[in-house]
């Protein structure tokens, strides 16, 4: 590779992270702008919008919903999702394409098209709208991206560990347990976070399938109405820096975890 | 700090409750429902939080609220959970009444049980939209109507007397407008019935009038910046002087004027449509006479109204509020008589062979 | 994982280690455990029926599931059922696709909106992944990329109206240009299917982005160096080896952000103009509106996944006649 095309490289790669950035850049900005609305001029800042986010109750009350949520609807997907992973990778069965075809089905319907087909199953299926509507439909709508990250990892796993391991009488479980489960910690956390955030995020699903409370998005979306106010930014600059420190701090342990195997 | 706690004690209660819900049964939870609650779809900001903490700690009735952002969701909503519906009042547009009622998803309002119904303004209340089959349906609360509104630093007020500004090659690429409301805006302007009243024996003439108008929009489409849906966005517009003038509801544009922004609306001289948003209670409402004592405690005093009028920007419907109001707030949510002469508000009984021929129309002009 | 079974506060590694063992195999020689693993595990066969029986039952009832019952709904009159109204099998709301020729429109506009911004979101992010792949050391990759997509974690709406308040006319981007004398009267970005398209590929960069890192990551450095000594042009490398072994994270990434691309609905209708309606609001119509409209917004939906389904299929049947085509 010559330097001139490196230079290029590189000036490509800065300005997608200025084209990333700038638009979260404006966003915290103005998340201090002293009127009820957001953009240009600003003529006074403030904080109150911060202070603001811990006096409404609504607020921290949406937030720990949609983790919740997240939380629940990650382990149900991490589950499952393993468990398909491990049924799909390296075996080779009738029905196996289609199989693995169904597996990512959820993640390939659009969204606003899984959602309404998730209201129309939970009303057949006599599940009523709340939080176990939303929980079902987030953990459906991952279980696919677990189960693609799982699987890239499992291809790597050495056969000879697990053949080892039943040479010393370990039965499946067990050997699934102590060799494949360790090794697969990684791609799970990596998929978990992957999860979370996709399920704190999600709109559409959430709104369709919610009951009285709201989750952090149709909070936000509901607040809109009455304009989009520096508010709205502050508290997604906080949920933003909350999610970051989150995000951080599990790419260090992964990163840890994968030296320790 | 200590309202800090509490706040944190109280979202940490939630999310149990959340959790518990997961887990309970759905007859326990109706039965939990008839003990002391109220369950209310509202838009943010119709009930104010400090009326809310009021009513709760005065009457030990929980007051539930789903937020809702838009008319035809909640009306689907409701319809997915007839007969049986979780909700007890809901808030509906008042032009929008009677969808509801063939449905049978509103019970009729008895307001010999409201001791504050007088303390609403005859205008609304007693209004030729308001009563349906002999019976009244919900309690108006606030009204907003359709307005010409604009940046006065750009548009002058004279410019502003008409719809036609809307459409006049000065202001090419700098007008935005929610498709649907202009149409009955065209229809009006171009001297016909908007709401099609008229035309209910005669489907015909009504298909013809709507395809004019429909026309009449396809023209002008290359003129328009934004067909656009939500109060958020005009504002947004305004702000980032995308537009320097629009079609939109007072509420927003009265949100606007209140920040400081150079803005003003008017009823231009072909007039427009008002509609009122009112509290309804749901047919089979769970909790039926908490919804009742809910009502009657809203419009207790005008104060309450006022704080509505505050948060949202439309106009209250309750007697003496505007004296709880400041002159800004006061300025952005009046008109004058002149004005209000040219206002009337929609009607419902044509609605379906209206948005019948109208929905289709904006489709047809969003392809165009 | 398994440092978590075993109890170990307050003992030194050694004793901790005995127990973890004790406790394997306590389980292992448990009898009642014993006993169902001996019963699971009697024949490969029936090991794999166990294996097989819970995802085969998830993927029918949870994934299939709905998208069955949403054509059921797509072939009926009314839904939802009101009381004392009876529900009959219909195909009006196809033929009210294929009857009005409004509907297409947006329908094709949608297809080729998602089918360009995919190209887009290709080509912006193809370098990006490249350097981070070649260029920054191993140790950094994950936080570098960890940090790249951070952003795409606020909310849908709230990024959509920093898009606002970037390119509207007093937006970020025109004070600057004004600054810079470069304009005297802003530029109107907003509502055009550019704004559209920096939206959407804000959107879609992410589901790119990975599978072209993956791809690119697992590719020896090694061939190219190889091809560097036999005097091969960078270009040449990049045409012959890159190109052709990342190809299935290249179409991996197109199909994702293809079908995700033709789903959006709040970032269009935001940001897009009059005349970028996209299908997604069509479909959204049908059911923010009173009435039997629920069955016609299906049928829509399933019009829409079929064809775009129907497409990606196409797209992978290119790709993989073109890898077929390079590796011979």
């Amino acid at each position: 590779m010559n330097r001139g095309n490196r230079i290029l490289l590189s000036c490509v790669y800065w300005a997608f992270v200025l084209y990333v950035f700038v638009p979260l850049l404006l966003m915290i900005l103005m998340g201090f702008k002293d009127s009820k609305f957001i953009g240009f001029p600003i003529r006074s800042w403030t904080l109150d919008w911060y202070t603001g986010v811990f006096d409404d109750a609504a607020v921290p009350s949406a937030f720990v919903y949609s983790v919740v949520i997240a939380v629940l609807a990650t382990m149900i997907s991490v589950f499952v999702g393993t468990w398909i992973a491990v049924l799909l990778e390296g075996r080779k069965f009738l029905g196996r394409t289609a199989m693995f075809g169904l597996t990512v089905l959820p993640a390939l319907v659009p969204g606003i098209i899984s959602a309404i087909a998730f209201r129309i199953y939970a009303r057949w299926l006599g599940i009523e709208p709340g939080m176990g509507a939303i929980v079902w439909a987030h953990a459906v709508h991952n279980v696919p991206f677990v189960a693609l990250v799982v699987m890239a990892r499992l291809s790597t796993l050495p056969k000879s560990q697990i053949e080892a391991a039943r040479d010393l009488g370990a039965d499946p479980i067990i050997a699934f347990l102590r060799i494949t489960l360790p090794y697969l910690v990684p791609a799970i956390l990596g998929a978990s976070i992957f999860c979370l955030l996709l399920s704190f995020d999600d709109f559409v699903r959430s709104f369709f399938l919610g009951g009285y409370e709201p989750t952090l998005p149709v909070l936000i979306f509901a607040k809109l109405r009455s304009g989009m106010s520096p508010e709205i930014n502050a508290i997604a600059t906080i949920a933003l820096v909350l999610t970051a420190a989150i995000g951080i701090w599990a790419e260090r342990f992964t990163r840890r975890m994968s030296k320790d195997t | 700090m200590t309202k800090l706690t509490i706040n944190r004690r109280r979202f940490l209660g939630t999310a149990a409750v959340g959790a518990a819900t997961l887990a309970s049964p759905a007859y326990l939870r109706r039965a939990n429902a008839a003990g002391g609650e109220v369950n209310i779809w509202t838009y943010n900001d119709f009930v104010p939080e400090a009326f809310k903490k009021q009513f709760e700690a005065d009457t030990g009735i929980k007051v539930n609220i789903r937020l809702v952002d838009d008319q035809g969701k909640q009306f689907n909503l409701l319809a997915a959970e007839a007969p049986n519906p979780t909700v007890d009042i809901m808030t509906v547009a008042g032009h929008r009444f009677l969808q509801f009622i063939d449905s049978d998803l509103l019970a009729p309002l008895d307001t010999g049980r409201l001791s504050n119904w007088a303390n609403i303004n005859p205008t609304f209340s007693e209004s030729d939209w308001s009563t349906i089959n002999g019976n009244k349906w919900g309690a108006p609360i606030l009204s907003g109507m359709e307005v010409l509104s604009y940046n006065t630093d750009l548009v002058s007020p004279e410019e502003a007397r008409s719809w036609d500004v809307l459409f006049s090659e000065k202001y090419k690429g700098q007008t935005a407008y929610i498709i649907q409301d202009m149409m009955s805006i065209v229809m009006l302007k171009m001297g016909y019935d908007g709401n099609m009243v008229a035309y209910l024996d005669d489907p015909e003439k009504a298909a013809a009038i709507v395809e004019e108008a429909k026309a009449f929009l396809i023209e002008k489409k290359p003129l328009v910046r934004k067909y656009y849906d939500s109060g958020a966005e005009v504002q947004q517009m305004f702000i980032n002087q995308d537009i320097a003038l629009g079609h939109s509801w007072n509420g927003p544009a009265a949100a606007l004027i209140n920040d400081g922004f150079p803005l003003a609306m008017t009823i231009p001289k072909e007039g427009s449509y008002g509609f009122v948003y009112t509290y309804n209670i749901a047919n089979n409402a769970p909790n039926a006479d908490n919804a009742y004592t809910f009502l009657d405690a809203i419009l207790a005093s005008p104060e309450i109204g006022a704080s509505m009028t505050k948060a949202s920007g439309f106009i209250s419907t309750y007697k003496d509020a505007s004296q709880y109001l400041t002159d800004l707030e006061k300025k952005s949510t009046s008109f004058s008589d002149d004005e209000l002469e040219n206002l009337q508000f929609f009607r419902a009984e044509a609605n379906e062979m209206k948005y019948g021929l109208v929905d289709p129309a904006v489709e047809a002009i969003k392809a165009a | 994982m398994s440092d978590d079974v075993a109890p170990r506060a307050g003992r030194g590694p050694d004793t901790a280690d005995r127990k973890r063992l004790t406790f394997w195999g306590t389980l292992s020689s448990w009898t009642p455990y014993r006993l169902v693993v001996g019963l699971a595990t009697a024949s490969p066969r029936r090991q794999f029926l166990i294996l097989a029986a819970f995802p085969l039952l998830w993927v029918l009832t949870q994934h299939l599931g709905p998208m069955l019952q949403m054509l059921r709904v797509s072939f009926t009159d009314a839904y939802p059922v009101a009381p004392g109204v009876e529900q009959h099998f219909t195909l009006d709301n196809y033929a009210r696709f294929f009857g009005d020729y409004i509907f297409w429109q947006p329908f094709f506009r949608t297809l080729t909106f998602a089918g360009v911004f995919t190209f887009c979101t290709l080509i912006l992010t193809y370098p990006v992944a490249y350097f981070l792949a070649r260029h920054v050391s191993r140790k950094n990759q994950m936080l570098m990329l960890l940090l790249l997509l951070i952003p795409f974690w606020v909310g849908e709406i709230v990024r959509t109206y920093a898009i606002m308040i970037l390119l509207g006319n007093t937006g970020a981007v025109n004070q600057l240009l004004k600054w810079l004398s470069l304009i005297d009267r802003p530029i109107p970005f907003m509502y055009t299917s550019f704004s559209m398209g920096v939206g959407i590929v804000y959107l879609t960069a992410l589901y790119m982005l990975l599978p072209l890192y993956s791809a690119l990551e697992k590719l020896p450095r090694s061939y190219n160096e190889a091809a560097a000594d036999l005097g091969a042009s960078a270009w040449t490398r990049f045409r012959r080896i890159t190109l052709p072994l990342t190809l299935e994270g290249i179409s991996s990434g197109c199909t994702l952000v293809f079908l995700i691309s033709t789903g959006f609905y709040a970032t269009p209708v935001l940001l897009g103009g009059p005349s970028t309606t996209v299908f997604a609001e069509t479909i959204a119509g049908f059911f923010h509106v009173a009435g039997d409209e629920w069955p016609t917004g299906a049928a829509f939906a399933t019009i829409m996944f079929v064809a775009a389904i129907f497409l990606t299929g196409a797209f992978q049947k290119l790709m993989n006649s073109l890898r077929k085509g390079d590796t011979n």
